[in-house]
């Protein structure tokens, strides 16, 4: 009876990273495919970190498994003692840790990418999107008029909205990240974007996507009773379309209400 | 013990299984009024409002009020579209999900999560809402509450539900034109009952009254006297108020409400400013006295002492500070922000200019300025978070004081 446990636990544990592996393409891991170069780079290192965890986890089992099978308890037979095999010490602390090494510094050009601001892209630095700030429980974005560069102080012709925010499609921009209150997180799940809004900073955050369409965003960081629904959209547009939108938005922040009167 | 990981099956299932069972029924809460009244007195009310606008959980369509409860439509997809009044019902599903823990089942405000608020959520029952494109008293359009819906409400925890779409915000609107409804309906009725001498507090006086002439005579007696003229003209009664209430909602869409600019506004320069600032500190429009002579919201009413409403004999609330229509304390907007609650738009700014802040103490000035004067008070206004030092000299503040030299923010 032991011995089909060994054999259960064995196989249960394979299984379960085939299902891991299998998981993202079937749909029930990640959110969809990652919808932005930088995010398809995170999906790459995370399959890489399965199959070195994977394969050293499969293998852990397997030993795990024959060693019970074969080293069961037998009635009326005496366990033997041994003293432990310094070689075998010195092989499974240097060797995991040649892999820990290698996984980070493997994954470190793309955390550089994502994080070190001398390795955004400058134009879209120096010409930021929007603020965004985070807000119990909402996202209220400010944009520069067009034209005109994002200044850190309101200015009389920015324009406001909220909750919906706008971005051209196709090419790296980047938002100043703030919040009005308490922490919250800026998480754009399909671009694997993430990052903290910390009252009393203001974060550049980058993020580039592929396809015109609309992405959701969701606050990360518990921020109160209405954190559950502080959802906010990235609706990504081309070029074209982008401006338009400002050009609309501008006017009817303008609007003045006076009608020419028609002829009565 | 022989099986213990059965026992704590056992234990663990009755735990988790303990809390399921149907929820208690939702019911509309009375209003104030009406629960001063006597019992029997409720007990009329509520069986009118039973009857004409049903249980939140059974929805009755009254056809009198201006309401598109929606059409069965036998060829719909989906089922419950086929039946008629179901635009009212999901209405009423997307209020439950995303309206109710904040402004209760009734429109009442007083949603679970409501104590948590400052300012609460809107009460909508006595048909009052602060932000509207019609004038004074008169109610939102369909429109003004999609936009509220659609931009939320700065500086409040009123969120912005664009996202769920035109189709859906439109079913919200008319289910909380429903629950408004309702609730003035009732609120007419309690009103009307306790005119009638039907309070409990009222009834108590006459009955003593009375006993002072005829020793027998008992407090039911007093009561059902008073009920049974009542009753001999409910329905006309009922009929009444609700025709009243129906034509308050209609006339917001008469076109002749809308409050709509008469002039182009002025170019906002720095002339246009100066003289709208003029008009801020000004003693006949006396903006500075709430707002504050740097716009701060801290002017000199502020510190007064509000009369309680319908309170008699009258007096005052114990707290100093203006009072809106639902007796909470409300601060005059701090214009130095940039915040501005409906709408950031000079139409908007113009609106509340010329209209006021139904249900604040924020009065109307349509009536004594012209157009000119609104449009650079609106200008003034919108330049005050971008100027430095805003704070005005001497000879400028009504009072004659001057202030200390402040950075604006």
């Amino acid at each position: 009876m032991n011995r089909l446990w060994c054999v259960f636990f064995s196989v249960a544990a394979i299984l379960a990273v085939v299902f891991f592996y299998i998981g993202p393409a079937m749909g029930w891991w990640f959110p969809g495919v990652a919808a932005s170069p930088l995010g398809q780079q995170i999906d790459d290192l995370f399959y890489l970190i399965l199959a070195i965890t994977g394969v050293t986890f499969i293998g852990v089992h397997l030993v795990l498994g024959y060693i019970l099978w074969r080293f069961g308890a037998v009635p009326g037979k005496k366990s033997m003692y041994q003293h432990g095999s310094h070689t075998l010490e010195v092989v499974w602390s240097i060797v995991p840790a040649g892999i820990l090494l290698f996984i980070a510094l493997y994954q470190m050009d793309v955390w550089a990418a994502y994080r070190m601001k001398s390795r955004f892209d400058q134009d879209a630095l120096a010409n930021p999107l929007a603020e965004v700030t985070a807000r119990q429980f909402e996202w209220r974005i400010r944009y520069p008029a067009p034209g005109k560069v994002l200044q850190e102080t309101p200015q009389p012709d920015d324009l406001y909205t909220v909750n919906d925010l706008h971005a051209p499609a196709g090419k790296p921009v980047v938002i100043k990240l703030r919040s009005e209150d308490v922490l919250h997180s800026f998480f754009l799940p399909h671009l694997r974007v993430k990052q903290d809004a910390v009252p009393g900073l203001v974060i550049p955050v980058w993020f580039h996507a592929n396809e015109p369409r609309e992405y959701d965003l969701v606050c990360a960081e518990l921020c109160g009773w209405g954190h559950y629904k502080m959802r906010g959209q990235l609706t990504a547009q081309s070029q074209g379309d982008f401006d338009a939108y400002l050009k609309k938005l501008q006017q009817s922040q303008n609007e003045d209400g006076y009608r020419e009167a028609a002829a009565e | 013990m022989r099986f213990p990981s059965l026992s704590l099956a056992v234990c663990g299932l009755s735990l988790a299984l303990a809390g399921c069972g149907q929820p208690p029924e939702p019911k509309f809460a009375l209003n104030a009024k009406t629960a001063a009244l006597t019992p029997p007195a409720q007990q009329l009310i509520t069986e009118a409002l039973v009857e004409n606008f049903g249980t939140p959980n059974n929805l009755v369509a009254w056809q009198e009020l201006p309401i598109d409860y929606g059409k069965g439509n036998p060829a719909a997809d989906a089922e419950h579209r086929q039946h008629d009044g179901w635009r009212l019902k999901d209405g009423r599903d997307l209020y439950m999900v995303h309206c109710l823990h904040c402004h209760g089942v009734a429109g009442d405000g007083n949603g679970s999560t409501a104590r948590f608020l400052n300012p609460r959520p809107r009460d909508y029952r006595q048909g009052k809402f602060k932000f509207k494109s019609t004038a004074g008293g008169t109610r939102p359009t369909h429109d003004d509450l999609m936009r509220i819906l659609e931009e939320g409400i700065p500086g409040t925890y009123m969120p912005s539900f664009v996202l769920l779409g035109k189709e859906q915000l439109g079913l919200i609107v008319d289910y909380v034109r429903w629950l408004s409804m309702r609730g003035e309906v009732e609120e007419a009725l309690a009103i009307e009952l306790a005119q009638v001498g039907l309070k409990s507090s009222d009834l108590e006086r006459t009955w003593r009254e009375k006993k002072a002439e005829d020793k027998a005579i008992t407090l039911d007696a007093v009561r059902d006297e008073l009920l049974a003229e009542v009753k001999s003209a409910w329905t006309e009664t009922v009929a009444e108020k609700a025709k009243d209430v129906v034509d308050f909602w209609n006339e917001a869409n008469n076109p002749e409400n809308l409050v709509v600019p008469q002039e182009k506004r002025t170019a906002s320069d720095a002339e246009s400013i100066a003289r709208g600032r003029a008009l801020y500190l000004s003693k006949e429009n006396k903006c500075s006295d709430c707002h504050g002579p740097a716009g701060r919201g801290d002017g000199p009413q502020t510190e007064q002492f509000a009369a309680i409403d319908g309170a008699s004999p009258a007096r005052n609330y114990d707290e100093p500070g203006l009072r809106d229509a639902w007796g909470n304390v409300i601060m005059p907007r701090n214009l130095t922000r940039g915040v501005y609650r409906f709408g950031r738009r000079p139409l908007d700014l113009y609106r509340r200019v010329h209209q006021g802040i139904n249900g604040t103490p924020m009065p109307g000035f349509g009536k004594t300025l012209k157009d000119e004067q609104i449009w650079d008070i609106v200008n003034y206004v919108l330049s005050i978070p971008y100027q430095e030092g805003t704070a005005p000299a001497a000879e400028d503040v009504a009072g004659g004081e001057a202030l200390p030299e402040t950075a604006s923010r």
